[in-house]
């Protein structure tokens, strides 16, 4: 690789992990699920700026090009990333489940109570009426 | 608010809708006419064809769903009304009149008389009625095999929507149920947990309306799906 692709790849990089950091900062993204970015753009950084750990590496598992040792690695992590998030999804759906049934218990109760209160203000209300009526037939 | 002292017996049906604006209120109905001790609960599915103006309108005790949630999500709701409501027992019951009332409360004294956890209604011990078509029969045994072999213990009918389970039960299905075909599963699941199950000869009807969840496509979900779940529900 010529020098100026290595600088441009980790200038890259390096903004990649600034506006993730920043996405964190803002709330934007949950600090757990971005540790496996910053992982991701720290050994780009590294594998991009030491090319000789890359070489030595994928002569070491018997990979004939250190490109294809890239490719094996980034479907690795991508694989990785899909998996947490299918776990990710797999809670998520689990807790909308509850939430919505609550939700729906919830309304039945106030639906109940609503009830409840216009009978008693019912009843009440006629209570009021006897009352009048037998001060009325006093008087 | 209802309390009730825990001595009681209170039995629930449970009967969960997803656009049943046609059946429902003949399902209620025969409820009340044939199981006149049983209280019942419409889960509506946030169904979209007028079952909940239905339900409304005629005092129907339901519960609506804010979102689409599923077949296994609303019967859970059930349970989790039951459990929260102190009910003893609890009973699905579809909304599209396959299941016959007549047959609750014979199921549930069958329940409190025995010590089972759980009771089904099973086609296949007198064999009376509706007895499935021949395909599906075959895929029934090989339910049975299958939960004899993972927890030793017999069930006919593995399939039955017909069950009706008590306190304990009510309480494990309203912490954790299915999204979708629960009956051998669950079967599984009780048995592992050192429950029993009972089951009694009852008559099915042919359905009167709409299809079986269990298209050609579908059973081939069904016949991946539900082994295995069997065979994880056994691993613990």
């Amino acid at each position: 690789m010529s020098d100026r692709i290595v600088w441009i790849v980790a200038i890259v990089d390096l903004i990649a992990i600034i506006y993730i950091a920043n996405l964190v900062r803002i709330k934007r993204l949950e600090l757990k699920y971005a540790l496996i970015w910053f992982l991701v753009g720290i050994l780009l950084l590294i594998f991009d700026l030491s090319p000789n750990l890359l070489y030595n590496l994928t002569r070491a598992l018997g990979i004939s090009l250190p490109i294809n040792m890239l490719f094996f690695l980034g479907f690795g992590f991508v694989l990785m990333i899909i998996f947490t998030q299918t776990i990710v999804i797999s809670n998520l759906t689990r807790k909308a489940k509850r939430l919505t049934q609550e939700v729906g218990l919830l309304n039945k109760r106030i639906d109940n109570l609503v009830e409840r209160i216009h009978i008693d203000e019912a009843k009440q209300g006629d209570l009021k009426e006897n009352i009048k009526e037998i001060s009325e037939e006093e008087n | 608010m209802k309390h009730v002292s825990s001595d009681r017996r209170k039995c629930l049906v449970i009967i969960p809708a997803f656009n049943e604006a046609g059946a429902i209120l003949n399902t209620v109905r025969d409820i009340e006419k044939n199981a006149p001790s049983f209280d019942y609960v419409v889960i509506n599915d946030n169904s979209f064809d007028g079952t909940r103006e239905i339900l409304e309108e005629n005092s129907i005790n339901h519960v609506d769903l804010p979102i689409n949630s599923g077949i296994g999500a609303a019967v859970q709701t059930g349970y989790l009304y039951a459990s929260r409501y102190g009910y003893t027992a609890a009973i699905q019951v579809d909304g599209d009149g396959q299941h016959d009332a007549a047959f609750l409360e014979e199921m549930a004294s069958a329940l409190y008389e025995s010590d089972a956890g759980m009771v089904i209604g099973s086609r296949f011990i007198e064999k009376d009625g509706f007895q499935s078509t021949g395909l599906r029969r075959v895929g029934i045994r090989f339910f049975t095999g299958l939960i004899k072999l993972l927890t030793g213990a017999k069930v006919t009918d593995p399939t039955s929507g017909m069950r009706i389970v008590g306190k304990d039960i009510i309480d494990i299905f309203a912490f954790d149920y299915p999204k979708d075909y629960p009956e051998p599963e669950t079967a599984v699941v009780i048995l592992k947990k050192g429950y029993k199950i009972k089951e009694i000869p009852v008559k099915m009807k042919k359905r009167e309306t709409g299809k079986s969840s269990i298209s050609p496509i579908r059973s081939i979900y069904y016949m991946v799906k539900v082994p295995l779940a069997c065979i994880l529900a056994a691993w613990g």
